[in-house]
């Protein structure tokens, strides 16, 4: 029951195909020229200073490292004026090390997330939110998080007084493209350990030299001898399609071609519970306190930003930390006993927590994933009272009932290309089509009775404010699920009602419908301005005298700025209609008024 | 006779200055990678007979620029693909990067030039940016005997980590315009005996003045181009280019396949 059929698909995929197989020679300066969207970045781009472009990709880069006498410590800062407070420090130096002596020998690689300090404004603010318009929701940059990705080196080393090398090379960055950065941690981190400093500095110089993160373009990425290709998705690409395709022909010494910035292996992440994947589903869905008990900071990490994209396209609202410590600063708000637990999900290595977060609801434990045999038996949610604090076996530890039947389909089918080896690549493929479709299934009745709560055409009229969005009602909308609830795309029968009711009260609700509440206003705000360009204003301007009209230009400018600041999905030609408007407005009024109001309005 | 292909619709076309028809020339016979008039038949042919597929799947070409500090490569590069002379020095941190498209007999093909920093400080580094190098570049001064002596240290580093018999090894000589005509014929004679020592192509030229810029690159161009195809042909040999593509865009699908075809595709 696909909403979309296979064909469509194919479809789909045969295009960027030949895309991947022809652009490769895109250089960085053409990127910049290249069209999407309204036109303005290409003066942005060429107004960029040193470390602008830098500093849209990245924050800064860290080396942690051990100190006999300080323990953890960040020892470069790179670019050297970065700036980090004290506490984000802290994090950093905790987070990019494993917490437990989980005997991670050689190189890890996991990824952690940790709250900004407050205060610190970047002056390239509203130039980076231009790349944000176009981002999948799930992609935008994090508001008031960073990301940490790692690259974490344990190795012997006999002429080190601790007899172990232990570093860290950390990139801080805003943006969840998850893979993109572990990527490229590979290609920065084994140089950097081998030869320092100037391997850093050049990675720097490379990367401040990347055309900008924008959405829909297909970006070339020199870095380190190495060219990258990757493509950051748009709000409007449909869901499930990737428009660059992995070319095995690559030469991958001389480019490495990203089908994903972001998306991790969920067949991988979830293979240890793939049981439970449809329960973990709604629990993610639902914003329930979720905890991962892992053997690594790779397992953690990568398990909670599965469990986070398993409701891609819809926007996991509350905290997450793929990679969570006692050092945490929100450790004592996150683990206090006298609330509920929090609507957050914590990935966690320590066997610490074990016992801390006993009385959490949902527990996930992950084994040592090398035991991959255990997952072609059945397994049954483990009660919550079996849990020890130590040495539990793998699996979910909870109470909860899921809303929706099992659906066995899938199980049988993962199943079943387990014992063909099917390769990860198309189980993963499989198993995020179906939280696709799952979650559309879901989350399309709510878009339909939203878009309903959109005033009618005709009760815009250009001389009033535009009208308001009508209120969000439960009941009606529950109602709307009889005829047209996820039955229409979802065969999957139970109790859906509650699954709404529940959703409904949760931080996931309240972030979507901020949302989309917020594109409907920019919409009507749209659609009112498009009515004023059609009016005849001169007839108006006759109407009326001579203040009013004063008055009326000074609104229209304020109109013109303000879709120009929001960037207004108008229809084109909107704003140059609007400005011949208040042009043609103007010369009807006196000389001295004319000349008073030519002056540019200061925005 | 460019032909362009109908999907690249998401690029602007190659540059009408980009396109190679014949084999340039090289600038010395007596230090030339090669002196034939015209480029290798058997590319011609499957130029022609658009069997594009086969050149496509190499289309780009690795191109290192390695020498002393201040000898001019960020210049050269600059002057070939910007059209522009900064006669302010500033050293290049780590490396610097270009890609340059140009449509060879028909086909499109790039180079990515790497101009790596002269600096003693980032010696340590280069070696990551030498890899998978298809062309060196070795570039010194016509005007500094001891940038042309060494070059020999330069290729020997770059040479660490490529296949020896595998890459295009050219020697230029930079700031021709400097010199006066005596002085330059000394040095080359220096340099042309150096470069058939190492088994490079020699060339002279001016950033400053373009004089020899656009016809070198074109010949590094067409030189990588035609090494790359003869490769491929001998690679895929009687194979129809047309398979080979629809292998890949099968074994594409079957990862983006919906739950109903997935039961023929993986059997």
């Amino acid at each position: 029951m696909a909403l979309q059929g296979s064909e469509e698909i194919e479809e789909q995929l045969a295009e960027p195909e030949e895309i991947g197989d022809e652009d490769v020679s895109i250089s960085p300066a053409e990127e910049i020229t290249l069209n999407v969207g309204p036109g303005r970045e290409e003066d942005t781009d060429s107004l960029l200073l040193p470390w602008d472009r830098f500093s849209a990709w990245l924050h800064c880069i860290c080396v942690v490292g051990f100190d006999l006498e300080l323990g953890q410590a960040v020892e470069v800062i790179y670019p050297h004026h970065s700036k980090l407070s004290e506490k984000e420090k802290t994090s950093i130096c905790y987070l990019s090390f494993p917490d437990s002596n989980s005997g991670c020998l050689g190189d890890t690689q996991f990824c952690f997330r940790f709250r900004q300090a407050s205060g610190r404004k970047s002056s390239l603010g509203c130039f980076l939110d231009q790349f944000d318009r176009d981002a999948p929701v799930c992609l935008k940059r994090d508001q008031g998080h960073y990301y940490g990705y790692v690259y974490f080196r344990q190795v012997r080393d006999k002429s080190l007084k601790r007899g172990y090398f232990q570093k860290s090379l950390v990139l801080i960055s805003k943006l969840p493209y998850v893979m993109f950065f572990h990527s490229l941690l590979k290609l920065i981190a084994p140089e950097y350990f081998e030869k320092q400093e100037p391997c850093l500095e050049a990675a720097c110089n490379d990367i401040d030299r990347w055309p900008t993160p924008h959405p829909g373009k297909i970006l070339v990425l020199p870095i380190m001898g190495t060219v990258m290709k990757v493509r950051i998705p748009t709000c409007y690409d449909k869901p499930g399609t990737s428009q660059l395709v992995q070319s095995t022909q690559n030469d991958n010494l001389v480019s490495i071609i990203l089908p994903t910035v972001h998306e991790v292996d969920l067949f991988t992440c979830f293979h240890p519970v793939f049981f439970h994947i449809q329960m973990l589903w709604e629990l993610v869905l639902l914003g329930e306190a979720l905890v991962v008990m892992a053997p690594s900071p790779a397992e953690s990490s990568d398990t909670v930003l599965a469990l986070v994209s398993c409701i891609s396209p819809l926007r996991y609202c509350s905290d997450f930390r793929p990679y969570f410590t006692i050092h945490d600063s929100e450790f004592k708000e996150y683990t206090t006993r006298t609330q509920a637990p929090p609507s957050v999900i914590l990935g966690v290595t320590n066997p610490f927590f074990a016992k801390t977060l006993q009385h959490w609801p949902h527990i996930i434990r992950i084994g040592d994933m090398k035991q991959a045999g255990e997952t072609v038996k059945q397994m049954k949610v483990k009660k919550l009272k079996n849990l020890k604090t130590l040495d539990s076996k793998p699996g979910v530890y909870s109470a909860y009932k899921p809303f929706l039947n099992k659906d066995e389909d899938i199980i049988k089918q993962l199943q079943k290309g387990v014992q063909q080896k099917r390769p990860s690549a198309a189980q993963n493929a499989i198993l995020r089509r179906y939280f696709l479709e799952l979650t559309q299934s879901f989350i399309i009745p709510l878009e339909r009775y939203v878009a309903s709560l959109m005033p009618l055409q005709k009760n815009i009229c250009p001389w009033k404010s535009p009208p308001q969005l009508r209120p969000f009602l439960q009941d009606v909308f529950m109602k709307t699920l009889e005829k047209a609830g996820p039955q229409l795309t979802s065969p999957l029968k139970g109790d859906w009602m509650g699954l709404y009711r529940q959703f409904l009260r949760c931080p996931n609700f309240d972030g979507w419908f901020r949302n989309r509440r917020r594109e409907m206003m920019k919409k009507l705000e749209a659609l009112h301005l498009e009515a004023v360009c059609e009016e005849d204003l001169q007839v108006r301007v006759q109407q009326h005298t001579e203040v009013e009209t004063v008055d009326l230009v000074l609104k229209l400018k304020d109109k013109l700025t303000q879709a120009q600041r929001e960037q207004l999905p108008l229809r084109p030609g909107t704003l140059t209609k609007l400005q011949a408007h208040i042009d043609s407005v103007i010369l009807s009024l006196p000389d001295d008024l004319q000349g008073i109001l030519h002056k540019p309005s200061t925005p | 006779m460019s032909v362009r292909v109908p999907s690249m619709s998401v690029l602007p076309p190659v540059r009408k200055d980009r396109v190679i028809a014949q084999l340039p020339q090289c600038y010395s016979k007596k230090a030339a990678v090669q002196t034939k008039d015209e480029f290798n038949s058997k590319v011609k042919t499957a130029c022609q007979e658009q069997r594009t597929g086969t050149v496509g799947r190499f289309k780009i070409a690795k191109v290192i620029v390695v020498g002393d500090l201040a000898v001019g490569k960020t210049c050269l590069i600059n002057r070939f693909c910007k059209d522009a002379f900064d006669k302010n020095y500033k050293a290049t941190i780590g490396v610097d990067f270009e890609m340059e498209r140009f449509e060879v007999l028909g086909v499109p093909f790039s180079l990515q030039l790497w101009d790596t920093a002269g600096q003693e400080r980032f010696k340590c580094i280069a070696s990551t940016y030498y890899r998978g190098a298809q062309t060196i570049v070795i570039v010194f001064d016509v005007n500094d005997v001891a940038s042309l002596r060494h070059a020999r240290q330069w290729l020997e580093d770059a040479l660490k980590e490529n296949d020896p018999t595998n890459v295009q090894l050219f020697l230029v000589g930079t700031k021709k315009d400097l010199s006066s005509p005596a002085q330059y014929s000394q040095i080359e004679q220096d340099a042309i005996k150096l470069a058939e020592e190492i088994k490079a192509e020699y060339w002279a030229l001016s950033s400053l003045t373009g004089e020899n810029v656009r016809e070198f690159f074109f010949r590094v161009a067409s030189l990588a181009f035609e090494v790359n195809v003869l490769a491929e042909l001998e690679k895929s040999g009687s194979r129809h280019i047309g398979d080979v593509i629809k292998i890949n865009s099968n074994s594409n699908n079957l990862y983006a396949t919906s739950k109903k075809k997935q039961s023929n595709c993986c059997q």
